[in-house]
């Protein structure tokens, strides 16, 4: 059934953070200020690659009114972070190797006085080559960039004998294909507000989706005590997974730190581009065969990942991107292999989907490139070599099986725009637009993957004030955390709106519930309420009926307190609160659940999506319009219709921006773009088309798994759709994103065939 | 490539005199129905007289260059991006910020991004209001190609403007209703 207010009925709910965020009244970390505070600002690098030479602090120092003018030789701990591999310097030292690292930090009394600063730094650089492209890195002859080589991570995954079954094929498709280096562009940039406290302590207002891991990064830098670090970093203004790697925090910690005094940072957007992370540019070279049937007999996939100048997470990167180029189909016989590489280009790191959308859009455009040489239809093309239950997953390795990918096949097979395919094709308005339609398939992990720390944790308690406390180490970057969790209290337990007091995002009170990323949180949640129901439920109500003299069995949790079976509310949450006279509380502590065969990275967890679009296409200016979208999503129950239904839009819309416009493309290791202006994410009237979602809710008997989250599923098949809709409409193959329109364009009135002669 | 060359970042003739704070214009207008007067520099942008001076910051700031609409306003109805707006140019005028059109309440476009889920994080949905709000003021029957065209200044990262664009809807039915 398509999803929408209507069809969810009561479910639909107002979100618990609504009224603060349609009134502007809601205080992100960046709106935050304190008496007495300075003002923060970071010098980065003016090279892309370079030697420094000599680093004068003096005159910045001199100017009335800074307080403090912070270099590498200013860090009581550990040069560096980076979540997987803390190879990114805090301060760069002798060497710079992009033109967003830090060289020095000032705080002064106002923002003016700390750019002036900044400009009173003196920095002698000798400038390196520059190597902006990973192919021109993995050279012989290439200079290194880090210790260990230029090479940050190579995966690799075979089975079968390709080789030999190339030789079997009938058909054998090559291209390769090319992605852009996306931006997250959440509407808030990266900041906050860092306060020093009593006794050494430092209170960190900023944001991230992983707060304990940010706690672990600064006491390496600082040398401090986790304990003596508070980090707060909810609510959010957009992430994506862009603000779960450090951004500003150490700086504004230090700072904070020398100058005994609250520093704000809060990065402009130039700022932000120039020093933020990005998805991971991938040029993936495919090579796949089939039988007279169609039958798939080998795949061949080399990927190479431009991962920039540090490591944060671009081995995990790769594994996932390439666990995902030999997903959803079964192959008989796989070759694999990737390579994540160190440039001087800006760094790469997590982005919603997770390298998951680099392979499908290659994954899917060898199904489609493969079905026409096969003279098949696309959809009935992919049926023929589509994973079925029980089959492994894609590394070979046991996962949680579900039929979610003939689910949405079938789903998509009967939708109303992939019918129109086949019917007569539609009027154009002009001549000049084509309309065409098009579809792909994907199945995305969740969680962490094999052999990487995912754990969850929750607690739940009856506070003081009688309020029923959900505790839980996630954040709220507008994904709608907050509403899924509410709405799971009240639906499971029959809890009332403002019994209710959900706390996140804290890190000196919250369990370690993991990372809100990998479309992870919303099934860690939904466990953790699984878990503790039971020992929180006997808890309360063990004590209700000793209280009331009521016995245990005719009791339940209920709106506003204990009620009798009939419904009755014999005992409101504070009386039971402030009878109990000691604190009832339960929590559950689990890890995410991971495959038991020994591949790192493989998941356990997946969702299905197929997408269908319609597209016109002008070939006059050789712009794409998609004018219809559906989207069949296998992700077990929803447990929030409205969040559900946005995530699935929001992350199509990111999507098209990958597809059609979106490159912050980079030149001899500078940015081509700097703002908004030239960084075009798509704005309404690109995404004024209609959206239809269908969830596929059913999960095979014995699922103990619940619903998966969609933070990712709706971004990942998006891209593939739309190129198949392209070559629908005009009968041009895509292979590099985003679509460049002169690709697309067709000279009016021109004379079709090739003048000849010279 | 880049040369091969020794090459200083830093200018150490820039004094501190150059940023003096030092003004004698007086801006008079009325922010939200209050008048206000205060000294500023005539070019201080109104994201910043609002956000810093006022600490009215549900006016957000993010691209600072008037692509955005993360601090739109009205100015006497009209909506102007505050970061493009300077002090000098608010004299007399009558400045709306988010604040403004909440203070009795949740107006009926607030309610309707409430019943629509038309937000998520929350960061564009001041100014996305305050464009409705802009646009429904002007032309309370507007057809699709004008509500575009009045949110085409506001970018959303988060909803892909589904929600957004139902939630406008549901405030021009709630207002012919």
């Amino acid at each position: 059934m398509l999803l929408n207010r209507e069809t969810s009925g009561k479910r639909w709910r107002t979100r618990p953070d609504g009224e603060e965020k349609v009134t502007g009244k809601l205080v992100y970390l960046t709106d935050m200020s304190a008496s007495g505070m300075l003002f923060g600002n970071v010098l980065r690098s003016a090279f892309a690659h370079a030697r420094i030479i000599k680093l004068c602090t003096d005159k910045a120092m001199a100017l009335p009114g800074v307080h403090a003018v912070l270099t590498f030789e200013d860090i009581p701990g550990l040069n560096g972070f980076g979540i997987a591999k803390p190879n990114q310097p805090v301060f760069c030292e002798d060497r710079v190797r992009y033109v967003g690292d830090a060289v020095a930090a000032v705080a002064a009394d106002s923002e003016e006085l700390a750019d002036q600063a900044l400009k009173l730094i003196e920095v002698e650089y000798e400038a390196l080559p520059v190597i902006d492209d990973p192919e021109q890195a993995l050279a012989e002859d290439a200079m290194l960039l880090h210790p260990e080589g230029n090479l940050l991570h190579r995966a690799e995954y075979r089975r079968g004998d390709t080789a030999a079954a190339f030789d079997d094929c009938v058909h054998i498709v090559e291209e390769t294909y090319f992605t852009p280096r996306q931006m997250h562009t959440y509407m808030e940039t990266e900041g906050g507000l860092f306060i020093p406290g009593e006794n050494g302590r430092i209170t960190v207002y900023s944001a991230t989706q992983h707060g304990l891991m940010d706690r672990l990064q600064l006491s390496r830098i600082t040398g401090l005590p986790e304990s003596d670090i508070r980090v707060i970093s909810s609510p959010i203004g957009g992430s994506f997974g862009g603000k779960d790697e450090l951004n500003v925090q150490p700086y504004g910690v230090l700072l904070a730190l020398r100058t005994g005094r609250p520093v704000k940072l809060h990065n402009s957007r130039k700022e932000s581009v120039r020093a933020g992370i990005k998805r991971h540019p991938m040029k993936i070279t495919m090579k796949t065969g089939v039988n007279r049937e169609g039958k798939l007999l080998a795949h061949q996939v080399r990927i190479v990942a431009d991962t920039g100048a540090y490591a944060t997470l671009g081995a995990e990167v790769l594994n996932f991107a390439l666990e995902h180029a030999v997903s959803g189909y079964r192959f008989e016989n796989v070759e694999a292999q990737g390579y994540s590489v160190y440039t001087n280009n800006g760094v790469s790191g997590e982005f919603r989907g997770f390298g998951g959308n680099q392979a499908i859009f290659a994954l899917e455009g060898q199904m489609d490139r493969l079905a026409e040489l096969l003279g098949m239809d696309p959809w009935t093309f992919r049926a023929l070599n589509l994973r079925q239950i029980g089959d492994p997953g894609p590394l070979g390795q046991r996962i949680a099986q579900t039929d979610g990918a003939k689910q949405v096949w079938e789903v998509l097979a009967q939708s109303p725009l992939w019918m129109e395919r086949s019917g007569p094709s539609g009027e154009t308005h002009e001549p000049w637009i084509r309309t065409g339609i098009g579809a792909a398939l994907a199945m995305h992990g969740a969680g962490l993957g094999f052999g990487i720390p995912d754990p969850g944790a929750g607690r739940l308690a009856l506070a003081a004030d009688g309020k029923i406390e959900a505790i839980f180490g996630y954040e709220e970057f507008g994904q709608g955390l907050i509403a899924t969790l509410e709405q799971m209290l009240i639906e499971q337990f029959g809890f009332a709106t403002e019994d209710l007091r959900i706390v996140i995002g804290d890190t000196d009170v919250v369990p370690d519930s993991g990372s809100s990323t990998a479309s992870r949180a919303t099934s860690m949640m939904w466990t953790a309420l699984r878990n503790m129901r039971p020992a929180f439920t006997k808890l309360l109500v063990e004590k209700a009926a000793a209280l009331t003299g009521t016995p245990y069995e005719q009791l339940e949790l209920g709106a506003g307190g204990i009620r009798n079976k009939a419904g009755v509310l014999l005992l409101t949450f504070e009386q039971l609160a402030s009878a109990a006279g000691e604190p009832l509380a339960v929590k559950t502590e689990f890890h995410y659940p991971v495959t038991p065969d020994k591949r790192v990275g493989a998941h356990f967890l997946y969702t299905y999506a197929a997408v269908a679009v319609k597209v016109e296409v002008n070939t006059l200016t050789g712009r794409v319009k998609v004018v219809d979208q559906y989207h069949a999503v296998a992700a077990g129950p929803v447990v929030n219709p409205q969040g559900f239904l946005g995530q699935i839009e929001g992350g199509s819309g990111m999507a098209l921006g990958f597809t059609l416009s979106e490159d912050a493309f980079m030149n001899s290791g500078r940015y081509g773009v700097n703002n908004l202006d030239t960084y075009l994410i798509p704005t309404v009237t690109d995404l004024n088309g209609s959206v239809t979602v269908v969830p596929i809710e059913t999960l095979p008997e014995g699922d103990i798994y619940g619903p998966r989250g969609v933070g990712e599923i709706g971004s990942v098949a998006l891209a593939p759709a739309i190129t198949s809709a392209v070559h629908h409409a005009v009968g041009k193959r895509i292979a590099k994103l985003p679509i460049e329109p002169h690709l697309l364009q067709e000279a009016p009135f021109a004379q079709k065939k090739e003048v000849s002669g010279a | 490539m880049t040369d091969n060359h020794a090459m200083k970042q830093g200018a150490p003739q820039v004094t501190s005199s150059m940023i003096s704070s030092e003004t004698s214009y007086t801006l008079d207008c009325d922010v939200n129905g209050e008048p206000v007067s205060m000294k500023v520099q005539p070019s201080r942008r109104l994201l910043f007289i609002l956000r810093d001076d006022l600490q009215l910051t549900g006016t957000k700031r993010s691209c600072e260059i008037g692509r955005c609409g993360a601090c739109m306003v009205l100015m006497d109805g009209k909506p102007v991006n505050a970061c493009l707006t300077m002090a000098y140019q608010c004299a007399g005028k009558k400045i709306t910020s988010i604040e403004g059109l909440s203070g009795r309440g949740v107006h009926p476009i607030q309610q309707a991004f409430l019943d629509e889920g038309g937000f998520q994080c929350g960061y564009c949905t001041p100014g996305m209001v305050i464009s409705t709000k802009a646009l429904l003021d002007d032309n309370p029957r507007p057809c699709k190609a004008e509500v575009e065209e009045a949110l085409s200044g506001n970018l959303c990262r988060c909803t892909g403007y589904g929600g957004i664009l139902r939630a406008v809807y549901k405030a021009i039915e709630t207002a012919d209703g």
